[in-house]
């Protein structure tokens, strides 16, 4: 009799096995049975002959993304969102986790530490309403006091090219104390002696930092990146439409694929061009993970993810 | 060998709880739909339409009791539950059916209505309207055909239908929903406050846009904390009405964000886009100059408060009649008066409420009946819409009222309305009644001439979806901005078109004017 292959895998190791099969189902349930779906971006749907049923109609169900030359501008719009908020937020991030480390007073640690992960649980309609009533051209916080001091009131709504820098900023707001929980997390648990040696040594405070703690939370960061880069080419949808909302005349800087897809299917039952819309996500998200995972590998073996 | 069998053993087990996870899907939601109304459909087990041949002509099988499920889109208001009962106690005594109502709420309703009929839930009825997406979802094969259940099982209901109102419910040659018998009306106005001008010297006289310019130029003077008109992210949305008033374009195709007219006087119509009509030029002149002297905010777009004329924030809004006479009753001090510009009024489509019976319905013969006697007897009538009287409504005078809006609330399957069950609301200004008096005889008169002749005219959209798409988008985003004055007018304009030619304008005209002009040949002026 063969001692190895897969039977005998499973007869040695049955107990392990066993333990994964449940994880193993609902990913299957969950994840691999719903892809069968996908060919609803290639079918004509209809009601009454459901997914399966319904006829072909090829690549007809892409068209709309690239109708009028749109479907360039919202795909670079997306990965150029994407691409700032994942910098900005992971660099601040670290920043603020460095800082928070260093400090010295307990109760004030812990004080900073929460008002900084408050803005998380702030909704992104709430948000919205922050930044229709600071940026209002007649009634808003920032006009008032450009006013107060004599100033001419700014239209920040006719000024599209600002806006990436606004989203960017109440993005990072939001997100930078959950991130920081985890490079927090990540420098506790350096050792204690190196940091004990280093003062032995002389070092101040920044060389600690740059020779220590930056080196220790490395494949943290490059994990967390490899992570947020798997996401790329999905817009924060509640984000982009609470704050930039129906506003056409910032549309050019700000509307990115999931945006223009609502608005676009909104007023139509046709569920074949919504799942093309995201059938066209998922494959470039698909080809820029292995690209990125690629060149991790490549530079540094260790750190890539598969 | 004997182990590797349990295991072989185990693993084809668990294959089996994957196929019944898998199974789950479609099984689950007919059997929670379908509670109650097992019993009374025995041999119908197949959905395809087929059995409306089964009963014989007429006559309506009701020994068997039978629960018919139908879904409406608005909140449910708290106490629902008693009318609920009250209104099965009167339906099981004359029909030996329960009807079961369910609420989707507002805010989710965008998502779950297409979903209703997606997921293969076993439903009878629904409400469904223009704003619902109807003759998409109809073409879509949502619905269930109509052409022989409905005059056999709801005949009183048929009767009554206009021959217009047969033909908006009509996709592809086929009946699909029950439209309402209620007609509302293509006006638009005005609903301006007027205490605020109390004390200047305001002439009142509403009867044009230079009328509503001068309006809105003494409410600045006078409430300055107040915005004129009502715009918030939606836009302006002025033109249709505008052309109704100062040109024959007083027909609009295309719906929602896609702005196409056509002469209404001519007997083959050209249709044409926005841009493309002279008083473009006039409008956005008139637009742009009430953009600089305010009034609007500059960042309109931005502002999703729809309800500012409510908070009193606004003075005016151009909305509807019935909008009018809500706003009229809820705040009688401020004087609230209403004005339509426009001289030829006529019946919008009736599918703007109706009634559709699902594709998966399993009792359509008896949903159809009850839906017969709703709509035909008045006792029926009121415990479906309106509850229990005393308790959730009450009617002085021939007006009708909700004591106690916080609990009760009437139907939200506003398309079982009828002219004569229908009554106005207690406060509702006489000007209300007189108007509507006033645009049926004048419809009457009109006899099918003008905007009348072309009441019926549904447009087919289905093989022009990539460039509806496409059109609302450069409509959001580059006509929108325009209208209110954002950005100037000749680069403005000249962007506009060009986004529009990109987005296929001409295709969409093209195909819109083929189905026009078959329509003509069909529907000769008189």
């Amino acid at each position: 009799m063969k001692k190895t292959g897969f039977l005998h895998e499973l007869k040695k190791n049955k107990a392990l096995f066993l333990m994964v099969a449940p994880a193993v189902l609902l990913v299957f349930v969950m994840s691999y049975l719903p892809m069968s779906g996908l060919i609803l971006a290639f079918k004509d749907y209809k009601f009454n002959l459901g997914v399966f049923g319904s006829p072909w109609n090829g690549l007809e169900n892409f068209r709309f993304l690239f109708q009028s030359g749109k479907g360039w501008l919202i795909t670079r719009n997306t990965i150029f969102y994407n691409l700032l908020n994942l910098v900005t937020s992971q660099f601040l991030a670290v920043f603020v986790a460095i800082l928070i480390s260093e400090m010295a007073g307990k109760v004030y640690k812990k004080v900073t530490q929460s008002v900084i992960f408050l803005p998380y649980f702030i909704s992104w309609v709430i948000v919205g309403t922050f930044v229709f009533n600071i940026f209002n051209f007649e009634t808003g916080v920032l006009n008032n006091v450009v006013k107060f001091f004599g100033g001419e009131p700014v239209n920040v709504y006719s000024m599209p090219g600002v806006w990436p820098w606004i989203i960017c900023i109440f993005n990072s707001w939001k997100w930078v104390g959950y991130n920081s929980i985890i490079y927090i997390a990540a420098i506790t648990s350096i050792d204690a002696e190196c940091y004990e040696a280093a003062d032995i040594d002389g070092a101040n405070v920044f060389q600690k930092i740059w020779y220590i703690t930056m080196p220790s939370i490395k494949p943290t960061i490059i994990t967390m990146l490899l992570l947020q880069v798997g996401r790329i080419l999905r817009g924060d949808f509640e984000m982009f439409y609470q704050i930039v909302g129906n506003n056409g005349q910032l549309f050019d800087r700000t509307d990115v694929i999931d945006t223009y897809v609502f608005r676009s299917l909104l007023q139509n039952s046709n569920f074949g061009m919504t799942a093309a819309a995201s059938f066209y996500q998922s494959v470039l998200c698909f080809v820029i993970i292995i690209v990125v995972n690629a060149i991790v590998k490549k530079v540094e073996e260790d750190y890539a993810l598969f | 060998m004997k182990k590797s069998f349990r295991l072989v053993a185990l693993l084809m087990a668990l294959c089996m709880i994957l196929g019944v996870f898998a199974a789950c899907g479609d099984k689950n939601s007919s059997s929670t739909a379908s509670t109650g109304s097992k019993a009374s459909t025995e041999g119908s087990k197949t959905d395809d339409g087929s059995k409306a041949e089964t009963p014989e002509a007429g006559d309506l099988d009701t020994s068997n009791e039978v629960e018919v499920v139908m879904y409406v889109v608005s909140d449910r208001p708290a106490k629902q539950d008693e009318i609920d009962e009250n209104m099965n106690k009167i339906f099981k005594e004359k029909l030996n059916t329960t009807l079961k109502v369910n609420w989707i709420g507002w805010a989710e309703y965008t998502n779950k209505y297409p979903l209703l009929f997606s997921s293969g839930e076993e439903f009878d009825l629904s409400y469904t309207a223009t704003w619902l997406n109807f003759s998409s979802l109809a073409q879509r094969g949502a619905f269930m055909e109509l052409d022989e259940l409905w005059p056999k099982y709801a005949p009183k209901n048929y009767e009554r239908q206009s021959q217009a109102a047969l033909e908006q419910a009509t996709v592809n040659g086929k009946l699909y929903c029950i439209p309402t018998l209620l007609p509302t009306y293509s006006s638009q106005g005005p609903i301006y406050r007027t205490d605020i001008l109390e004390g200047t010297d305001w002439d009142g006289k509403m009867e044009n846009f230079d009328d509503l310019e001068v309006y809105c130029d003494y409410v600045k003077q006078a409430a300055p904390e107040m915005e004129p008109l009502n715009v918030y992210s939606s836009g302006l949305g002025f033109y249709a009405w505008y052309l109704c008033i100062n040109s024959n374009y007083k027909a609009s195709v295309g719906g929602n964000g896609v702005p196409c007219y056509f002469d209404v006087t001519e007997d083959k119509p050209t249709v044409k886009v926005d841009y493309q009509i002279d008083q473009i030029r006039p409008y956005l002149e008139m637009t742009h100059r009430w953009n600089e002297k305010g009034f609007w905010s500059k960042s309109a777009l931005s502002d999703t408060d729809s309800q500012k004329v409510q908070g009193g924030k606004a003075a005016c809004t151009i909305h509807n009649i019935d909008t009018y006479e809500g706003r009229a009753i809820d705040y009688p001090e401020r004087n609230f008066k209403y004005a339509d510009f426009r001289k030829d009024v006529s019946y919008l489509p009736f599918t703007q409420d109706a009634l559709v019976v699902s594709g998966t319905a399993k009792n359509p013969e008896r949903a159809l009946a009850l839906y017969d006697l709703i709509t035909s007897d008045e006792e029926t009538y009121r415990a479906f819409y309106n509850g229990i009287e005393g308790v959730s409504y009450e009617i002085i005078d021939g007006q009708i009222k909700n004591p106690d809006p916080d609990n009760y609330g009437f139907s939200a399957c506003w398309a079982a309305r009828t002219p004569e069950f229908n009554l106005p609301s207690v406060g509702s200004p006489q000007v209300v009644a007189d108007l509507k008096a006033e645009w049926d005889n004048y419809i009457k008169e009109q006899d099918g001439k003008g905007a009348a002749r072309f009441a019926s005219f549904v447009l087919d959209t289905s093989m022009m979806e990539t460039e509806y798409a496409a059109i609302r988008n450069v409509n959001q985003e580059y006509w929108l901005p325009l209208e209110l004055g954002f950005v100037d007018l000749e680069s403005g304009l000249a962007d506009y078109q060009a986004k529009m030619e990109a987005a296929g304008i001409e295709k969409v005209l093209a195909e819109m004017q083929k189905q026009l002009d078959a329509f003509c040949e069909s529907h000769p002026a008189k």
